[in-house]
């Protein structure tokens, strides 16, 4: 068969096509090649600290490390992060700063770990934050709450505080603006509202965003009393009864743990749901804790868009996965520090990815840094950003309790999602100075 | 008529701290001895209690009473545990410096918060059934926990034996005796060491029960003997040292202070406290009822 002008360029111009086609392959394997060649063959060491033992572990801790060591279980059998396995060391955040001061210092300079995943506690996070930069080991802090941990004195405020420390979710100003959000949209014609928190500064800071949002997108509204028990208490009969007695439509809390278990059982056999509702700031596990005797009609927030319902497991795939996939090894639906571990997790992971992908080999911890910094990420909760401060910025989700046939404990419904720009504050302005700067 | 519902708060909380201020009162009056394991010993009946009741809570046929009755398991670990640290610490430390006693209960009140962890873990226990069972009754409009009652009458109960005990028994005749001067009981060929042994036992069982009550109210967990050990001290420092009647009227008065307090000055809720025992002490250093 004869061969036209027309396929002979055809055939030319293919094989031409295939050497250079070929050519890039040889290259890219080349670089790749090399890449590899500057990943090392030992495991990346991750430690996760959360509280193990004492009152925070089983509302907070023992959830974040079982996530820990499902995501890593599972990136591991994806192949681990550029190739590299994740060796995980958990450890206990118990035993107060002084103890976890010590314990980074031995992660970063003796066990050599690769990056810190961790604290509940806001005074752990400020304590052991500064070892990041005076050490030079990368610090994720992945669930701690308060809004000073990357803010200056005054603003505007220089950023980073830290330059290889950052925060993986959203503080405590995202829960507090939504309850008071949530209220003026559902309650708008509330009078009163009162405060029952910690005596410690997360309860204080807590009511003091929350008193100063609600102030601000209701200003007729009175407080009738703020209420300051000790971390811990076993007895709240006497608070509660105040409460009753100062008559506040709605009162606002920041009790977790043990602590918002017992006020809330208390209160319930006082008396207190029947006359008015409370807020609760980062309260998404508390119903799951109680059960049905959870009262209806409370006001919940989900310390960001944390919520095994939401966003619509058929609407957001990541959501359903981990919903199943903890549910299937831990009998609970995730609650937010679940989520918040998986976004420290997934944070480190992009970050290493994005920057290997730039060096080309293993990235320093400077380099992952500088990769953390702006950086974007689907989570199952939705989309995580990690701003120039260093701190994660999320929207918040509030709802309203309602038992269903379907779950053992009331679940929300309605919910309401409050993006991230209504809750979180501007980088560089102070939390404090931006609400008191809202024009309502 | 909420201040009726104030005053039964401050009850209940009177009848907490009664029961934990009577025990140390107990050892401290017949054995001169501060012990500041005294929490431990409360933490110790929370967490056996705690755990009966989620063990038999588990069980399928298990009769409700048995729940409550499962209470008096926390107040006797405490006491055998009380038993234990009476013969292996207490009593090598008769007759030396206060200091030592001292350091030796602070060192027990240490080993005894590893050894609640190294037993029953670092998690928090929630054993709220006998609560949760009982709901709630409605006093002159309010509605009240109708457990905290029974806390309040399982504590009048109690007091009232151990007041029986101490002043109608023979027994309690002789713990008095030792209290008062423990010299002429060793020389009148009283038994120091049985009578100090079961005024320990007595002392850490009552604690014991105390933690165990409470249990069904609060998650318990570790540093749960703290707060109770600190208030227990001020309505010693009110009351008076060695005063069973000191410790009930001291405990009256920090329940119901603490409970108005919470209504008229939250703020200073703690405070208020230790303001009382401070003026106490400046006033009438022996307590109300001390000698």
């Amino acid at each position: 068969m004869e061969k036209s002008r027309r396929d002979f360029l055809k055939i030319t111009g293919g094989v031409a096509a295939g050497f250079v086609l070929a050519g890039c392959r040889q290259e890219q394997e080349k670089v790749v090649e090399e890449r590899k060649a500057h990943i090392p063959k030992s495991p990346v060491r991750i430690a996760g600290v959360s509280f193990l033992t004492g009152v925070a572990a089983s509302p907070f801790g023992i959830p974040g490390d079982n996530t820990f060591r499902m995501l890593v279980d599972i990136i591991n059998q994806q192949g681990g992060i550029l190739g590299r396995k994740i060796e995980f060391l958990s450890k206990d955040e118990a035993g107060g700063v002084d103890t976890q001061v010590k314990l980074a210092r031995k992660l970063i300079l003796d066990d050599r770990v690769d990056v810190i995943l961790g604290y509940i506690s806001s005074g752990d996070c400020e304590a052991v934050l500064p070892l990041s930069d005076e050490l030079g080991g990368l610090i994720v802090a992945y669930d701690c709450g308060t809004h000073k941990l990357m803010e200056g004195s005054s603003s505007p405020y220089s950023f980073p505080k830290y330059k290889l420390g950052f925060r993986s979710a959203a503080h405590l100003s995202i829960d507090n603006i939504g309850l008071a959000l949530m209220i003026k949209k559902h309650f708008p014609n509330i009078k009163a509202i009162a405060g029952i928190n910690p005596d410690y500064a997360w309860g204080r800071d807590s009511w003091a965003v929350f008193e100063a949002a609600i102030k601000k997108l209701m200003p007729n509204i009175e407080v009738v009393g703020t209420w300051w028990p000790p971390l811990f208490t076993t007895d709240y009969t006497a608070h509660i009864s105040a409460l009753i007695g100062a008559e506040p439509d709605i009162v606002h809390t920041s009790f977790w743990g043990g602590d918002a278990v017992t006020f809330t059982k208390q209160a319930l056999g006082l008396g207190l749901f029947s006359k008015m509702r409370v807020a609760y700031s980062r309260g998404e596990p508390i119903p799951q804790e109680i059960g049905r005797d959870f009262p209806e009609g409370q006001i919940i927030g989900c310390a960001g868009p944390h919520y095994f319902l939401y966003p619509p497991p058929d609407k957001w795939p990541l959501n359903k996965w981990f919903v199943e996939e903890y549910s299937k090894r831990y009998g609970k639906y995730p609650t937010y520090p679940c989520y918040h571990a998986y976004q420290a997790l997934y944070s480190y992971k992009a970050a290493v990815e994005k920057a290997g992908s730039i060096v080309g080999g293993w990235p320093t911890v400077e380099e992952v840094a500088k990769m953390m910094s702006g950086l974007s990420i689907q989570t199952p909760s939705g989309h995580l950003s990690i701003m120039e401060n260093h701190d994660g910025v999320e929207d918040v989700v509030v709802g309203i309790t309602k038992l269903t046939p379907k779950y053992p404990f009331p679940i929300l419904d309605p919910i309401e999602v409050f993006p991230a720009h209504m809750v979180n504050p501007p980088v560089g302005i102070r939390t404090i100075d931006w609400i008191n700067s809202w024009e309502v | 008529m909420q201040w009726f519902i104030y005053v039964l708060n401050g009850l209940y909380f009177t009848a907490f701290i009664f029961l934990i201020s009577l025990g140390l009162n107990i050892i401290l009056g017949v054995m001169g001895i501060l012990n500041l394991a005294h929490g431990s010993l409360y933490a110790i009946g929370a967490f056996m209690a705690a755990w009966v009741i989620i063990t038999l809570s588990g069980l399928k046929g298990v009769p409700v009473p048995l729940l409550y009755i499962s209470l008096i398991s926390g107040a006797l670990l405490a006491g055998f545990v009380g038993l234990i640290i009476e013969r292996v610490l207490i009593r090598p430390m008769y007759g030396r410096a206060l200091e030592y006693q001292l350091l030796i209960t602070f060192g027990a009140l240490l080993l005894f918060e590893d050894l609640i962890k190294l037993v029953w873990g670092g998690e928090a226990y929630y054993a709220s059934q006998p609560f949760d069972i009982l709901g709630k009754i409605q006093i002159l409009g309010n509605a009240y926990p109708l457990y905290f009652l029974l806390v309040i009458l399982v504590t009048l109960i109690v007091g009232s034996a151990v007041w029986v005990f101490i002043t109608k028994t023979k027994m309690g005749i002789m713990l008095r005796a030792l209290s008062l001067d423990r010299e002429m009981a060793t020389a009148l060929g009283l038994e120091i060491d049985k009578l100090s042994t079961i005024a320990f036992v007595l002392g850490a069982a009552l604690a014991g029960l105390a933690g165990s009550l409470i249990a069904p109210t609060t998650p318990v967990l570790l540093g749960f003997g703290m707060e109770p050990l600190i208030l227990a001290f001020i309505v010693v420092v009110i009351g008076g040292l060695g005063s069973l009647k000191g410790a009930f009227i001291g405990s009256v008065i920090v329940g119901q202070i603490r409970s108005i307090g919470i209504v008229v000055f939250p703020e200073i809720e703690l405070a208020i406290l230790f303001l009382i025992a401070a003026v106490i002490l400046v006033v009438k250093p022996e307590g109300l009822f001390g000698r």
